[in-house]
């Protein structure tokens, strides 16, 4: 079912948490809310719930306006951060809660509410830990028994609030790669929250970027990452080097870089700023001509496993950038701390500085040799 | 080579043995001069002209009535202050609303107020002479120097104990399990039944232990709003009062053995919930593994 929300808006006394935020989420798709901590995203999420009620706006499930409806009624399935397992139940009776406490009428009997549970179990693969208590169980299970359990009444919709953000790294990765395979499985439209970008990129079918209330930018994973729409979107998704520069004329310079940028024709002496993520830069030992190359020193060498990360020191202006690359490629040619190198971006986005409208439209350049 | 001498030394966050052998010392002195030697001392002075005069201490009609009405005053209070604690708690900790820090000061009032001012504030108000005493008395009811008042101070005296074992707890709790709960369909009556009631039933154990110990010790306000009527306004702590300024010192012994057991009785209660919350408390929810 899909979910509407129109002009919403929320303050908590002089803090605007939602700023008239807009949002079409498509039936049966796994959306993420992503966004520093205080940007809203969980009071979003909540607002969708029922557990808070907005200021302003409105909500549509499938088109039907939700607002009046009570949170009980609404038929969602909520995960919360810290899982809110019934301290005092077995595995068993958390999962089988939302069909225990149906009216009579509506309510299964006790052996439909014993196969749901089973079958849910199955489901999350924890059969076996159906007599235990939540404070038996480890951090990943107790993530897995909250879903099962908000899978119990059959939700419409599924909100998960930072649903692995309690666990370690090594369980939050298997258990979102758990969570994507299961919506594939049971298609039920999924809202999830989080501040991981990593998260976000590899779990959803759309990412919703926000800050301070309002959304940034809307897309696939891969639209986000590649064609951020905002200075901020290219900073919080994946690291960033950060250029300062003036944009004149349909060209934009950095230091001793210069690049074309036919979108800001018409700006004249605009200060101009140039995101490039550090796996878009070459290296290169000897400078380019007409202005492609930006000359550095390297001042460390840190091995991150597969990848090799280098920091630099602009010549011109004494600015530390980060370059990444594969082991292999580091190897072919292996520099030295101390050794002077030419910076060559292959991919750079260029926003012209507090105007928020000319950010929108970023320029997509690719480097092409001696193109420019 | 290491393991030898490090058992040796001791441990880097621990005082020299003697400083701890002083610290232990000190503790164990004190306790034994002001709690233990007094608690044998009441037992022996109960017991010092005999089994018989004990039995009749205790088994006298006035003791026996005595007895009663501290039951009587502490099966009302306590009842009374469970269902205010946790009502004052569950608004205190779920619901945001205007008035609740004035709610919260005025929970811990009776703390604050001296018992026998309390007293006085009920014979004040309801005496033959107070506020509402005249109305009272043309309509018949009797409230100070009879068990209604006895009931009524000890109540005022108990009220913080429950709410304030429950609102902190509650607190801790959080609201996220009836949220869960809520959004799963239960409706707010079956979630107080089923997860905050469960949840709280150890704290408000220990809550209504407390309030029953000082429920049943009570003795400034119910004091000032008895009138010591012997056999119908005497609570157990009034007969001892009394007995003792009659000298008849192994019978106000007796009775006080009857307090001091039971508060031992209770003081027994409270170590085994403790045992028991402490085995059940739930682990840390951040930070664990697979």
């Amino acid at each position: 079912m899909s979910i509407d929300i129109r002009g919403l808006y929320k303050r908590f006394g002089h803090f605007t948490a939602l700023d008239h935020i807009d949002l079409h989420i498509p039936a049966g798709q796994l959306v993420a809310l992503l966004g520093p901590s205080g940007c809203g995203k969980t009071t979003l999420l909540r607002i969708i719930a029922g557990l808070e009620t907005a200021d302003q706006g409105s909500i549509l499930f499938d088109g039907e306006e939700t607002s009046s409806r009570h949170v009980r009624d609404r038929r969602v399935g909520f995960v919360f951060q810290h899982y809110a397992l019934f301290q005092h139940m077995t595995v068993f009776e958390n999962i089988a809660f939302g069909l225990r406490v149906r009216p009579r009428a509506r309510r299964p009997s006790e052996t439909q509410i014993r196969a749901k549970v089973h079958e849910l179990l199955a489901l999350i693969q924890l059969e076996w830990l159906a007599e235990r208590y939540p404070s038996q169980l480890s951090g990943g299970q107790r993530q897995r028994i909250a879903l099962a359990r908000a899978l119990a009444v059959e939700p419409q919709v599924l909100l998960l609030d930072e649903p692995f953000g309690a666990l370690d790294t090594k369980v939050r990765k298997e258990l979102r790669r758990w969570l994507r395979r299961l919506h594939d499985e049971i298609h039920v439209t999924s809202v999830f929250v989080t501040h991981d970008q990593e998260e976000a990129l590899e779990v959803s079918d759309q990412i919703v970027v926000m800050n301070h209330g309002r959304i940034e930018q809307i897309g696939t994973p891969e639209a986000v990452y590649d064609t951020p729409a905002t200075p901020f979107v290219y900073q919080f998704l994946g690291n960033i080097n950060l250029f300062h520069g003036r944009a004149h004329s349909g060209w934009v310079r950095l230091g001793d870089l210069r690049v074309q940028a036919p979108e800001y024709q018409d700006a004249q002496h605009a200060p101009a700023m140039a995101y490039v993520r550090p796996h878009d830069i070459d290296l290169l030992r000897e400078p380019e001509d007409n202005d492609s190359t930006l000359a550095a020193t390297v001042t460390r060498i840190s091995i991150l496993g597969s990848l090799v990360r280098l920091e630099l020191k602009q010549t011109s202006d004494g600015e530390i950038a980060e370059v990444e690359m594969t082991r292999e490629r580091f190897a072919a040619d292996p520099l030295q701390t101390g050794d002077l190198v030419f910076v060559k971006p292959r991919h750079l986005h260029v926003f012209l500085e507090g105007t928020e409208s000319a950010a929108s439209v970023p320029m997509h350049w690719h480097g092409d040799g001696g193109g420019i | 080579m290491t393991g030898p001498t490090r058992s040796r030394q001791r441990p880097a966050a621990s005082e020299p043995p003697l400083i701890r052998g002083l610290l232990i010392g000190i503790a164990l002195v004190f306790l034994t001069l002001f709690l233990f030697v007094p608690l044998i001392a009441v037992f022996y002075e109960a017991l010092r002209k005999g089994l018989g005069v004990y039995l009749a201490a205790i088994t006298d009609p006035y003791a026996l009535s005595a007895i009663r009405l501290t039951l009587l005053s502490t099966a009302c209070a306590v009842p009374l202050n469970m269902l205010f604690g946790v009502a004052a708690a569950w608004a205190i900790t779920k619901f945001e609303f205007r008035g609740k820090s004035l709610l919260i000061t005025l929970i811990d009032l009776p703390f604050a107020v001296s018992p026998v001012i309390a007293g006085l504030i009920y014979v004040l108000l309801f005496g033959a002479h107070g506020w509402l005493g005249p109305t009272l008395i043309q309509q018949d009811i009797k409230i100070i120097f009879a068990v209604p008042g006895i009931v009524l101070a000890t109540v005022f005296v108990t009220v913080p104990f429950i709410a304030r074992e429950l609102i902190p707890l509650m607190q801790a709790q959080g609201t996220e399990e009836e949220e869960a709960a809520l959004v799963l369909g239960a409706s707010g009556w079956t979630t107080f039944w089923r997860i905050t009631l469960p949840n709280i039933k150890w704290g408000l154990l220990y809550g209504v232990v407390l309030c029953t110990a000082r429920a049943m010790g009570e003795f400034g306000a119910v004091s000032v709003v008895s009138g010591h009527i012997r056999g119908l306004t005497n609570t157990l702590p009034l007969h001892i009062e009394i007995l003792y300024n009659e000298y008849q010192y192994a019978a106000a012994f007796a009775c006080a053995s009857l307090l001091t057991l039971l508060a031992l009785a209770i003081l027994g209660i409270k170590t085994f919930i403790e045992r028991y919350t402490f085995s059940q408390r739930r682990p840390p929810t951040g930070g664990d593994t697979l």
